[in-house]
């Protein structure tokens, strides 16, 4: 592949053209049907914004914010940042949680909502 | 011949205080971040519930409130919720790739009404299907809020015993009563630069508007008109030279011939009196609802006065606190498709009393996906809800459980009738201004 130089390095993080695994050759199923290799016909892990999101130790800011995210009463959560539907939601007279506000204020914490980017 | 200059005397033209209650429907700034229609239908729904709860509580006090999700079989409550409408002849953007291309000739009819057609309620939690004598489904289109009293059935339908309507919105009433006749005049479906529309007819309207028509008597009714609203529809441009390609300039200009031909009768009328330009289904500006005024550059005369105002469609604004509310037609004709009546002002006594101007948007008709409103909710009852581009003129007066007032007015087209309509803000009664050139 034409490899670009440039200040496109973070490009080829994100729209992977290789597997990690640089493996060429389609490896066979071994007899007692273990795998030890990566199989190219499954599809590369799940990306978001350029880093596997397999890691479940997201601390605990992200876990309420989710919880923001999935709260029916405050009205889809897809289209929409995070503070600009808390804003919504305190605007309507919902009362939001405050936690929620300081979170997202503070600077740390994700400001697109749980699906943003993959549905 | 000399002019005697003291039998001269100048009328004054009436003026009104005209303020714009336009934000909810202008765009703004605003950018399309690839949102969907959902929060629409969230905020609809939201709205709605709040003005619902005070009703039911009304009304109906001993009954409680569930979703969808939380019926009991056999247990009488309400429900407040969405409804879809599962209509059978809805044409579909799937039926192009299962049926057959050749065989059926994709007619539009003109109505999309089943008898099979049912309704099913929907809110955040899930959807039932409404079954009973009292629920007809051709009165009712998607997207309409509504609070229905019933009981789930064996089967996982809802019974509907009574539908509660929200009725008619609260309305400010007028402070004090006029003293004066002051007039409005409405006009819509110019359709200047169609076959239809006649040069000399449109011109004896803005004469008679500007009082260069008539003796004295006249010219003092025609200096009481305060306003004019032009409801939709004033051009018709030659849709065939917008084929794809681009044009030569002996096209473009022929293009621009209509909106330059507008341009002089509106200013004509600036000049004279204030004017309302609503943007209509054929005219240049985007299509989907709430569409954006006009801009001024189409206008370069009478965008000069500032008695010239460009507005949304829909628009709405207070004259002299008498509040208008009104469209260029295209709520009311999507209500006609996917619904019945005997009448049009029957579908805008329906789009009133379910409180919303246009329930079938987004469904059917085109909307901009806003997050953080739905514009078209209608919190508080206008004097006069103004609808225009219908097949003929009508009028009727509303009257509310709870006092209000409102003047429905079906403005028809110009080009075809030949028919404006004037309106006394004085005590909300309307008659029809016929202009007829027969050559």
């Amino acid at each position: 592949m034409a490899s670009v130089r440039g200040g496109g390095g973070d490009i080829k993080a994100f729209y992977r053209q290789r597997k990690k695994n640089n493996n060429t050759k389609p490896s066979k199923p071994s007899k007692s049907g273990v795998r030890l290799d990566s199989d190219p016909a499954q599809p590369p892990a799940l990306l978001s914004h350029g880093s596997i999101d397999i890691k479940r130790d997201f601390d605990q800011c992200e876990e309420v914010l989710r919880r923001f995210d999935m709260n029916m009463s405050y009205g889809p959560c897809i289209g929409l940042t995070r503070l600009e539907r808390w804003e919504r939601a305190n605007k309507l007279g919902m009362n939001p949680p405050k936690d929620v506000e300081t979170l997202l204020k503070g600077g740390n914490a994700g400001l697109d909502c749980l699906w943003e980017g993959r549905v | 011949m000399d002019i005697d200059a003291e039998s001269l005397s100048l009328i004054q033209r009436k003026q009104s205080l005209y303020v714009s209650q336009d934000e909810r429907f202008l765009l703004g700034l605003q950018k399309y971040k690839g949102q969907q229609y959902s929060h629409i239908y969230f905020f609809r729904l939201y709205k709605m519930r709040e003005q619902f709860r005070s009703l039911i509580n009304h009304q109906h006090p001993n009954l409680p409130v569930h979703t969808v999700l939380g019926l009991e079989v056999g247990k009488q409550c309400i429900i407040v919720g969405t409804l879809y409408k599962q209509m059978k002849l809805k044409p579909s953007v799937l039926d192009e790739y299962s049926k057959e291309r050749s065989a059926v000739p994709l007619v539009k009819p003109h109505n999309f009404l089943h008898p099979d057609d049912h309704l099913i309620l929907e809110d955040e939690s899930g959807r039932v299907k409404l079954i009973g004598d009292v629920v007809k489904p051709s009165d009712y289109v998607t997207g309409v809020v509504l609070a229905v009293h019933g009981e789930e059935t064996s089967d996982g339908d809802f019974l509907v015993h009574k539908i509660v309507e929200a009725g008619l919105p609260p309305q400010i009433k007028i402070p004090q009563e006029a003293k004066e006749d002051k007039y409005v005049a409405f006009v819509s479906g110019l359709s200047v630069g169609s076959i239809k529309s006649n040069p000399l007819q449109i011109q004896l309207l803005v004469d008679l508007l500007t009082g260069h028509l008539g003796d004295d008597k006249e010219q003092n009714v025609a200096s009481q008109i305060t306003r004019i609203v032009i409801a939709g529809n004033s051009v018709e441009l030659q849709q065939g030279l917008l084929a794809g390609q681009s044009l030569a300039s002996k096209d473009q200009s022929k293009l621009s011939e209509p909106i330059k031909e507008f341009d002089l009768l509106l200013t004509q009328l600036a000049a004279a009196m204030p004017v309302d330009i609503m943007p209509g289904p054929h005219d240049p500006a985007n299509y989907s609802l709430p569409q954006q005024p006009l801009h001024k550059c189409l206008f370069p005369g009478a965008s000069a006065y500032n008695t010239f105002v460009s507005s949304p469609n829909p628009h709405s604004f207070y004259l002299d606190d008498v509040g208008f509310l009104g469209t260029s037609g295209q709520n009311i004709d999507d209500l006609a498709k996917y619904s019945e009546a005997k009448e049009k002002l029957d579908f805008m006594e329906r789009t009133l009393r379910w409180r919303h101007l246009a329930p079938t948007a987004p469904d059917t008709l085109g909307c901009y996906p806003f997050t953080d409103r739905d514009p078209f909710v209608v919190e508080s009852c206008p004097h006069v809800y103004f609808v225009g581009n219908q097949n003929k003129y009508g009028t009727q007066l509303l009257k509310g459980s709870e006092g209000q007032l409102a003047r429905l007015i079906s403005i028809p087209r110009f080009c075809e009738t030949g028919v404006a309509v004037m309106l006394n803000l004085r005590n909300l009664e309307c008659h029809p201004l016929s202009f007829s050139c027969e050559t």
